[in-house]
């Protein structure tokens, strides 16, 4: 496969199954015991032959249902869980925002676990400590940085995750709706640096159910309906057709295999 | 050879997030204790004291003469402990890291692995300390020679040898926690199976009609703790063969080991 400079990724007809499993033996006793008695396994399609390619530096909008498969794409993209088939190709280092703070220990100091998140994302803490500073700032969570976050609002929980994520110089950022989280004012402060980082360089991948905002913020966005790219395109036609679908119940979901 | 050469490969990459979950591990432990760091030396030691009393006092066993010629059994025993808690400690641990880490893993790509190499690097950071008591209380009865030179070495075979057999535990606890139940069981079996708390000359040649004494003699787990005995208790060199055959499962071990892990570690991420 020919690797484009431009892109910064490039999904090549993926699907990813889940396997359902029903009736599963949760212990030791109950596999053996009910060997004879079968449970039953099956194929969940959360996505199927998605192509989508994703230019750098572009600020992408994934938009579509609950479930339909938007959070799935983000964790293969961040390598969380593999495709079944298909292939992904990322260009460069890529940061994700699945979850805020979804790598803090309770017990350990918000300083602590920046370096924890940190190495998680990839840094050393060499490079950590010199960012330490910027990202206790921007989180505003003050002198709070050396106890343990067990003690934290979930407010200052977010805006910790948030500023680690966005301040460990990714490449390609993938957002998963967390910003929606914070106050207002936290939330205007994302946005903003989210921009600034677009007009750095840096590729986003937003989720969001906000499709103002993903009007105002992206330009590109993909629709995802059923587990399939319905279609991707400009941020207002493809944000139009959505409510339209939307409006109309949801039903009439056209696919273009 | 080149799958062996990329999981190197990432381990050097992710060799700051392994050093941090060994801190965070070594870190969390005894946050909120009063005692902190003392427990993880308490432990051990109250184990020798209740070992030295029943055994030596109350059983009164002989321990052989040790290098500087001294008979005491709370030395005996200590060198013999630090082997197996190490062993032991990689075990239990393989399987508790693996499934603590799941919830952040849901959320976060990471190799699997950092994890538990992260902890085994806290466990064996603990072994290094408890060897260094051992030493000092060696030294207290003048019981000290170069063949402790080698107490790294037994003690890093030792711990590949576990790490190897928890990472497959750790799989399957994944999927079944009954296993940890299980190895907990026979970690406990284990214990007394192996010529810790007794010395091997007492353990009949024939019982019940098998060689008992060179079944426990073939044990691994015995060869690893005679070994260690060797060097810091009678204060003899092991042979190169002994040090090999040590070598040799303490490597295949850990390989497969580290193999099975990386192949059912994608299959788990979804599971965990």
């Amino acid at each position: 496969m020919i690797v484009r400079e431009d892109l910064a990724i490039r999904i090549k007809d993926v699907s990813k199954s889940y396997r359902l499993i029903r009736n599963r033996p949760t212990s030791l006793k109950e596999a053996i015991i009910r060997r004879s008695r079968r449970f039953s396994i099956e194929n969940f399609w959360a996505l199927r032959d998605i192509d989508l390619d994703i230019p750098k530096g572009s600020f992408f909008g994934l938009i579509g249902h609950n479930g339909s498969g938007k959070s799935t794409l983000l964790k293969l993209l961040s390598g969380i869980h593999r495709q079944t088939s298909g292939s992904i190709e990322i260009n460069g280092q890529l940061s994700a925002l699945l979850e805020l703070g979804a790598g803090f220990h309770p017990e350990l100091t918000g300083r602590e676990n920046i370096y924890l998140n940190g190495a998680i994302l990839g840094m050393n803490r060499r490079q950590m400590s010199e960012l330490v500073e910027e990202i206790v700032e921007f989180s505003g969570i003050g002198d709070f940085v050396d106890s343990p976050v067990r003690v934290y609002s979930s407010g200052m929980y977010v805006r910790l995750g948030f500023a680690i994520a966005v301040h460990v110089n990714p490449e390609i950022l993938l957002v998963d709706e967390v910003i929606a989280v914070g106050d207002e004012e936290f939330q205007r402060k994302c946005l903003n640096h989210m921009e600034m980082l677009r007009d750095k360089g840096v590729t986003i991948v937003l989720v969001s159910h906000d499709i103002e905002q993903v009007r105002n913020l992206c330009d590109r966005v993909a629709w995802i309906d059923k587990a399939y790219l319905v279609e991707v395109g400009e941020p207002g036609e493809v944000c139009d057709r959505y409510l339209t679908h939307v409006d109309h119940g949801g039903d009439s979901t056209e696919r273009d295999n | 050879m080149n799958t062996l050469k990329s999981r190197l490969r990432t381990v050097r990459n992710y060799l700051p997030l392994t050093f941090n979950f060994a801190q965070r591990e070594l870190k969390v432990q005894h946050k909120r204790s009063v005692l902190g760091w003392a427990w993880s030396l308490l432990n051990p030691l109250s184990r020798i004291f209740v070992y030295s009393l029943v055994f030596g006092v109350i059983f009164r066993f002989q321990p052989p003469e040790a290098g500087s010629g001294q008979l005491n059994f709370a030395m005996y025993l200590f060198s013999g402990l630090v082997v197996w808690l190490l062993f032991e400690s990689m075990i239990r641990g393989s399987m508790h890291w693996l499934i603590s880490i799941g919830d952040l893993r849901r959320k976060v790509y990471f190799p699997l692995e950092t994890v538990t190499f992260g902890g085994a690097a806290a466990v064996g950071f603990q072994a290094l300390i408890e060897a260094l008591v051992l030493i000092v209380f060696m030294a207290g009865y003048g019981n000290l020679g170069w063949t402790m030179l080698l107490i790294p070495v037994v003690l890093l075979l030792t711990a590949m040898f576990g790490l190897g057999i928890g990472m497959i535990m750790s799989v399957f606890n994944t999927r079944y926690r009954d296993v940890e139940n299980l190895v907990v069981i026979l970690l406990s079996t284990l214990f007394f199976l192996v010529p810790i708390v007794y010395t091997e000359e007492i353990i009949p040649e024939k019982a019940y009609g098998l060689p008992a004494a060179d079944l426990i003699g073939a044990n691994p787990v015995s060869q690893f703790v005679s070994t260690f005995r060797d060097i810091v208790y009678f204060l003899e060199w092991p042979s190169i063969g002994r040090i090999s055959l040590l070598a040799l499962y303490g490597l295949t071990s850990l390989g497969l080991g580290w193999w099975f892990l990386n192949r059912q570690s994608m299959a788990l991420s979804e599971e965990m």
